[in-house]
């Protein structure tokens, strides 16, 4: 009887000593859910190096994955990443904490054209990141028909040859913008009208991939992407013959944030990490691995010509561009229509 | 009957090479100088160099060690203790509770990752209500939950193990303990468990392995703290674009190899 | 792995006092909470709704299984989810198959060797089995993809003039989901060859009725036991395995693990994923219950 008490003894004593392990009441943590490529180690560790506060990460590759992690409520992150229509959508139900604005001096770098957005028009909730577009990357070693717009790309000349994100919002969009409809209209009658789009083009797709979906171009498995603009960026960066073009009929222009959700247990580290990427040097760092848009003014001042040219990070000209909105219970139709068919042949 | 063998052992060696191909290839470009995954640009070990240095992989290592171990360590306990009372006791509804146990070794793994995450997405707000009324400690999901899930379908291949070594004991053994005197826990300890040893070390180290490989179930249940080894290198698989995960892969597979032979030595060294 | 615990009959004929019942607890209580539970609760989810966000509204519907059964546009039973079902127990089934057809002669050969080189060949069969099938799988991901190994090899060697498309193909998830499950297909069939009873075997061979009659009639009927296991151990896992499909399948033909896994992340609606989780649930309790009657029927 002794020894089964002992072991009993032991499991609770375990039992109980493991949850509060990754606790670290003593040690100060932050715990970060972002995306797959979008934080530079280099820069966690130089954030670890000068505040001493140890960065746990989670990854996710779509705002949707991230959602349903953060309300499911079973962890507790203390900074995400969500894009425009995300962060509308958490302020109308309450799901972020407001900042300390004086906590977050650096706020001041920040080029105006990025702050007192519609989705959060006091700038309250959240700090940008980076700001980008959702494009078609084209091999041009291999395409050799001029690509203009969605409808080039899945003419039917380049079957199974096309990578697209992950993302039901996103791929939507993109059919009712052959429509000329607005990404943010998103109706049953207009959802309607996209399938029958969507059932033409899914099964071109060989690939879906919103985590690195530069990795099936540069392998040569695919000829065409509609994707990030900084991982078409990166391509271009590797090899000039990936060139980015922004579609004619008109594309999605994100800017992610780092917001904090409410009951977040270490709300103060997340305001000190915010600062601090906010500081030229480190976005610097950051549009060096990551060559999305950088909304810090005084970052872009530093960084180089060849960067400031990438088309794909800084795309010249007045591109039709759209921000998305929040569409409320349309999100769930929309899952509905992709799920459905690309489960079709 | 010679012929056949001669067949299968020809067919054995395709099978073998099948297998190993792919592991050597990796191993080859591990040191591939260049970044593209199939160019060969010369000899380097630069990529060892950068897993050393790469803090979030150590640390989902290590992440990935402490849960197999404490997997381990449960499912040897719920596991050789649900055997040894399942062969001495007769208890009722035996067949239902045989299948209860046999379910979370077939389950398919992606049922038993969302089931889990439901389970604790529902009681985790209640249950750090109850908690905060008189602790700090707060539920969240990480290590225990992890635990808890690699547990839940661990354990029941140390209780088959046992059982299957169970099936052969001598039944006296235990009797011919108490009836010199011992009480019954105290002969279960002394000759029960040196004979199950064999079978409770396999045992042990199916749940090891298993806890370490794990990928489909953590994904759901796991939090920001626990990201094991598996995820991340799922992670880097997905996004495969330079030999640093051939580094992990070539560690990982001799680390393994290591691992087989020492166990191996060890069980002829017993016999 | 089956007779074993439906009802161990050596021993075991006293009924547990309070002692028994005491030390039975904590594996009850364990199984009640994590395997009876959960899939209380996953049955309960399967027949609710979700609202704009995503989160859970407890009200009773028939809407998620009906999606899954009858067409959202048409009406009619029949849909792409079935489907995916089906492709699932095709890519499980093939997979299976093959394994067995390649792993049986291997786990013959090593069962019929010599005692020295037999522990040489199941340590390189333990190697690869005991290795992360993660890793496994992307070996074959730096072979297969255009710009990888096997494209280059065939083309610096003349073979193909233009990079063959392998990966992100069903070829490329079934050898994938062979390539991972192959050893836990040599292993159980090898215990069941090792104790074959030699005689046994001669016998067979010397009645002059040729190789193939004597595993036919007798060989393999008595490795049965070895099969079954080695089946099961494939064919239920390879149904529900995402991870492989995913890296392997580019995301064009989900398998059921795919759909179930989008449903709980990307498409956040858990009340569905549940339902298509119940739905993989039971057929699995029908096709389990389906073989335990069988296995009854076959003399151990």
């Amino acid at each position: 009887m002794k020894t089964i008490r002992l072991i009993l003894a032991l499991t609770l004593l375990a039992a109980t000593a493991v949850p509060s392990y990754g606790q670290a009441k003593k040690k100060q943590v932050l715990n970060l859910f972002c995306w797959s490529e979008y934080v530079p180690q280099e820069v966690i560790d130089g954030f670890t190096k000068e505040t001493g506060i140890k960065v746990n990460t989670e990854n996710y590759a779509s705002n949707e994955e991230m959602l349903s992690k953060l309300l499911a409520g079973g962890s507790k992150y203390d900074l995400i990443q969500p894009s425009e229509y995300t962060i509308e959508a958490l302020i109308k139900k309450e799901k972020l904490d407001a900042l300390t604005l004086e906590n977050i001096p650096n706020l001041k770098n920040l080029d105006p054209k990025f702050t007192k957005m519609p989705h959060d028009p006091e700038g309250k909730y959240s700090v940008p990141w980076m700001a980008g577009t959702v494009g078609i990357v084209v091999n041009t070693a291999k395409v050799k028909t001029p690509i203009t717009g969605y409808k080039d790309v899945f003419a039917g000349t380049h079957k199974r040859r096309i990578v697209v994100l992950n993302d039901s919002r996103e791929i939507v969009s993109w059919a009712l913008a052959t429509l000329g409809i607005s990404a943010n209209d998103m109706t049953p009658e207009n959802l309607e009208k996209a399938k029958p789009i969507l059932a033409t083009w899914l099964p071109q797709v060989k690939v879906y991939d919103s985590d690195s979906p530069k990795t099936a171009l540069l392998n040569g498995d695919v000829d065409l992407g509609i994707v990030w603009s900084g991982e078409a960026a990166i391509l271009w960066k590797k090899n000039k013959k990936f060139s980015y073009v922004l579609p004619a009929e008109g594309a999605h222009q994100f800017i992610d944030s780092l917001a904090i959700p409410k009951g977040a247990p270490n709300k103060e580290n997340a305001e000190k990490f915010i600062n601090y990427i906010l500081k030229p040097e480190v976005s610097v760092r950051i549009s060096g691995e990551f060559p999305y848009t950088n909304p810090n003014a005084e970052a872009v001042k530093l960084l180089k010509p060849e960067q400031r040219d990438n088309p794909a990070s800084y795309p010249p000209g007045a591109p039709k561009l759209e921000t998305f909105k929040d569409i409320g219970a349309a999100a769930k139709e929309i899952d509905k229509l992709v799920t459905d068919i690309k489960g079709r042949k | 009957m010679g012929l056949v063998n001669l067949l299968c052992a020809g067919w054995s060696g395709l099978v073998f090479l099948f297998l190993y191909i792919p592991i050597v290839l990796l191993v080859v470009y591990s040191f591939n100088a260049s970044d593209l995954i199939s160019i060969w640009g010369g000899f380097s070990t630069e990529w060892y160099v950068k897993l050393w240095n790469n803090g979030p992989l150590i640390d989902a290592t290590k992440n990935s060690l402490i849960i197999a171990a404490f997997t381990t360590v449960f499912s040897v306990i719920l596991g050789t203790l649900g055997a040894w009372l399942l062969y001495r006791y007769k208890f009722p509804a035996l067949r239902p509770l045989g299948t209860l146990i046999f379910i979370p070794m077939v389950i398919p793994e992606v049922i038993m990752g969302v089931s889990l995450l439901i389970l604790f997405t529902v009681v985790s707000v209640p249950l750090n209500q109850w908690l905060a009324t008189f602790t700090e400690a707060e539920f969240a999901q990480g290590f225990a939950t992890i635990i808890i899930a690699h547990t839940t379908f661990c354990f029941p291949f140390v209780l088959v193990a046992v059982q299957a070594r169970l099936t052969g004991v001598d039944p006296f053994l235990e009797e011919a303990a108490m009836d010199l005197g011992a009480p019954p826990l105290k002969a279960f300890w002394l000759v029960m468990v040196p004979y199950l040893l064999p079978a409770i070390v396999s045992g042990a180290l199916m749940s090891f392995t298993l806890s370490m490989d794990e990928v489909i179930v953590t994904f759901f249940v796991t939090g920001p703290e626990s990201q094991t080894l598996p995820l991340k290198i799922f992670g880097l698989a997905k996004k495969g674009l330079d030999p640093s995960l051939n580094a992990v892969s070539t560690v990982f597979v001799l680390a393994t190899a290591i691992l087989v032979i020492v166990a191996d030595r060890v069980r002829k060294f017993k016999h | 792995m089956q007779a074993a615990l439906g009802a161990p009959d050596t021993s075991g004929t006293r009924r547990p006092g309070l002692f028994g019942w005491l030390l039975m607890t904590p594996m009850l209580l364990w199984l009640f909470a994590f395997v009876v539970a959960p899939t209380l609760i996953l049955l309960v989810y399967s027949f609710c709704e979700r609202d704009d966000l995503g989160l859970v509204v407890y009200s009773f519907t028939w809407d998620n299984y009906r999606r899954i059964f009858f067409d959202s546009d048409t009406g009619e039973f029949g849909t792409t989810y079935l489907t995916v079902f089906v492709r699932s127990v095709i890519y499980a089934g093939l997979t299976t198959v093959i394994c067995l057809v390649v792993g049986y002669p291997v786990a013959w050969y090593i069962g019929r060797a010599p005692e020295s080189r037999r522990n040489l060949l199941l340590t390189l069969v333990m190697i690869p089995f005991w290795t992360s099938f993660l890793i496994r799988t992307y070996a074959w991901i730096t072979i297969l993809s255009t710009n990888g190994l096997l494209n280059s090899f065939l083309q610096y060697t003349k073979l193909i003039e233009e990079p063959f498309d392998m990966l992100y193909t069903p070829g490329a998830v079934v050898l994938g989901l062979v390539y991972s499950y192959l050893p836990f297909l040599i292993l159980p069939v090898y215990g069941s060859v090792e104790k074959l009873d030699n005689s046994l075997v001669e016998a067979a061979f010397d009645l002059g009725a040729g190789p193939v009659r004597a595993f036919q009639k007798v060989i393999i009927p008595l490795t049965q036991p070895g099969i079954v296991a080695g089946v099961l151990l494939v064919f239920i896992p390879a149904i529900g395995m995402f991870a492989i499909s995913q890296l392997m399948g580019g995301g064009t033909d989900p398998t059921i693990g795919e759909v179930i896994q989008n449903q709980f992340m990307q498409a956040r609606d858990w009340p569905f994923g549940a339902a298509l989780g119940m739905t993989l649930v039971v057929m699995f309790a029908v096709a389990f219950w389906f073989t335990s009657r069988r296995q009854e029927a076959v003399p151990g």
